[in-house]
This record gives structure tokens, C-alpha cells and sequence, in this order.
């Protein structure tokens, strides 16, 4: 039984204008969250790893935190 | 995923156009894709915020008729909105560079040919007034999350402080006292 947020809330495809739910997978530096933290499958994994790329590109979220 | 900025690429140079707004495209046709196959795009986008609010349906509409122009529906659209960017972003107005902290964001949904792409990649940079842009390969279902997201810290203001009302002083208290009252008020204190 997987018991990651997107499982959870049977979230199929992330968005990149979701910030607040992106922010879950990035760590207080901006970083993303390895998927053994994360607990998410490598499709899901995949899924936000893309949409947080598209979201910093586009400004919505940092690059990097201080 | 490409980012096509103002150097040309290898793998999609049929998108290619130099100069303009930074853009990002996820656009790789797959397998069994020709550029007759219908597929779902959105495209976001930033206008600067120097655009006045009332211009901005006027630059919006221009993005809409370039998509109907190309045989392009529409699915879902987000109105452009003025957000805070999480850095800031440089852009080339005329020979000095202007960094912005803010900009309308704004997307659409659409469904059209690969053709499409191209025409709103040449139309957005050749426009000054949009700051950057991301057009990438998406579904037809809704993709924003309907759970709220938890925040990192709830903060519960119960320590809020609140100003004390002052209260102006009133005339009875200010206006002089004559000394026969005074007097009479001595008097009554000392009686008892």
C-alpha cells in the first residue's frame, strides 16, 4: 500500500502551476526530493521531476533557496 | 524537454527562432506522430509587468487568433494574473536589460496540429511584450490537483497584537474647575 500525497489524492498528472503541491517534493534549499523520500512510484517520480523543471523555468519556483 | 533560448538546437531545429522571449519547448513528436495528428498543447506565458492591465486582453487576443488562425480549439484557459516570480527575471528593453520581480502569468489549453507550435513560438518572440514562455505536450483531463496542498508551517495567529483604541480626551474632564466647586467638593469629603 503506497501511501505518497499523489497516491493519496489520486492525483494522475502533476501541473506545474501547482506550486504548493510541487513544494512537498522540494527540500528547504530547492531542491528535489530523492524518491526514497519522496515514497513516489518512477512514473510519479518522473512526473514531478518534470513539472518542478517547468515551474522554475518559469519562474514559480526557485532554482535555488538561501 | 528543450530550452531554446538564442542558441540553436540539433534536435528540434524546425522550431528554432532566434531573438525574443526565453522559451521553453516540450514538444518532441513521438513515435507514431505525424504533423497532421492532432495533439493537446498549453501554452504558459509571462507579459511583463510595464503592460498596462487594460492592454493585456488586447495581447492575449492576438496569442488566440494566431491558434485559430492555425485550425487550433481551445480546451481550458487561465486569464493572465499578476504573480510574484520566485527570482527575477532580465529581459532586453531597447539597449538596457530590466530585471522584473514580477509579470502576468497566464495559459491556455489547446488542442491543433504541430504546425501550431511553430506559429506561436515566432509570434511570441517577435512580441517585446511577453517575457518568456513554455508550450509543452499535455492531456485533455483537468491537471490541476483539487487537494489543498499542506503548508510547511500552520501558523495560528492568536498572539495578533492589536492597537489600543486611544480614546481623545473628553471636555468635561479638561474644561477648568472653578474653585467654588472645588471647594464644595473638598467640603463634602471632609464631612464624611
Amino acid at each position: 500500500m503506497s501511501s505518497n500525497i499523489l497516491t493519496q489524492n489520486d492525483i494522475q498528472f502533476v501541473d506545474y502551476k501547482d506550486v504548493d503541491l510541487l513544494r512537498q517534493f522540494m527540500n528547504p534549499h530547492g531542491r528535489i526530493v530523492s524518491r526514497k523520500k519522496t515514497g513516489l512510484t518512477a512514473k510519479q517520480q518522473r512526473g514531478v521531476e518534470a513539472a518542478i523543471k517547468r515551474a522554475r523555468f518559469m519562474g514559480l519556483l526557485p532554482y535555488i533557496q538561501k | 524537454m528543450q530550452v531554446v533560448s538564442n542558441e540553436t538546437s540539433s534536435e528540434e531545429k524546425e522550431i528554432e527562432v532566434s531573438g525574443g522571449a526565453d522559451a521553453l519547448l516540450d514538444v518532441a513528436p513521438s513515435k507514431n506522430e505525424s504533423d497532421d495528428t492532432l495533439q493537446i498543447y498549453e501554452i504558459g506565458y509571462h507579459i511583463a509587468p510595464a503592460v498596462k492591465e487594460e492592454d493585456l486582453e488586447k495581447i492575449v487576443g492576438a496569442l488566440r487568433a494566431v491558434i485559430e488562425k492555425e485550425g487550433g480549439s481551445f480546451i481550458t484557459e487561465g486569464a493572465p494574473s499578476l504573480t510574484k516570480l520566485a527570482y527575477s527575471i532580465s529581459v532586453r528593453e531597447g539597449e538596457r536589460n530590466v530585471d522584473y520581480d514580477r509579470a502576468y502569468f497566464g495559459w491556455i489549453k489547446f488542442e491543433g496540429r504541430r504546425a501550431i507550435v511553430r506559429a506561436l513560438t515566432e509570434s511570441l518572440k517577435q512580441n517585446p511584450n511577453y517575457m518568456r514562455f513554455i508550450i509543452w505536450k499535455t492531456v485533455r483531463e483537468d491537471t490541476r490537483a483539487r487537494m489543498k496542498a499542506p503548508t510547511l508551517r500552520e501558523v495560528k495567529r492568536t498572539d495578533t497584537i492589536k492597537s489600543s483604541v486611544r480614546r481623545a480626551p473628553s471636555e468635561e474632564s479638561t474644561a477648568p474647575v472653578s474653585e467654588a466647586d472645588l471647594e464644595k467638593a473638598i467640603q463634602e469629603i471632609t464631612e464624611e
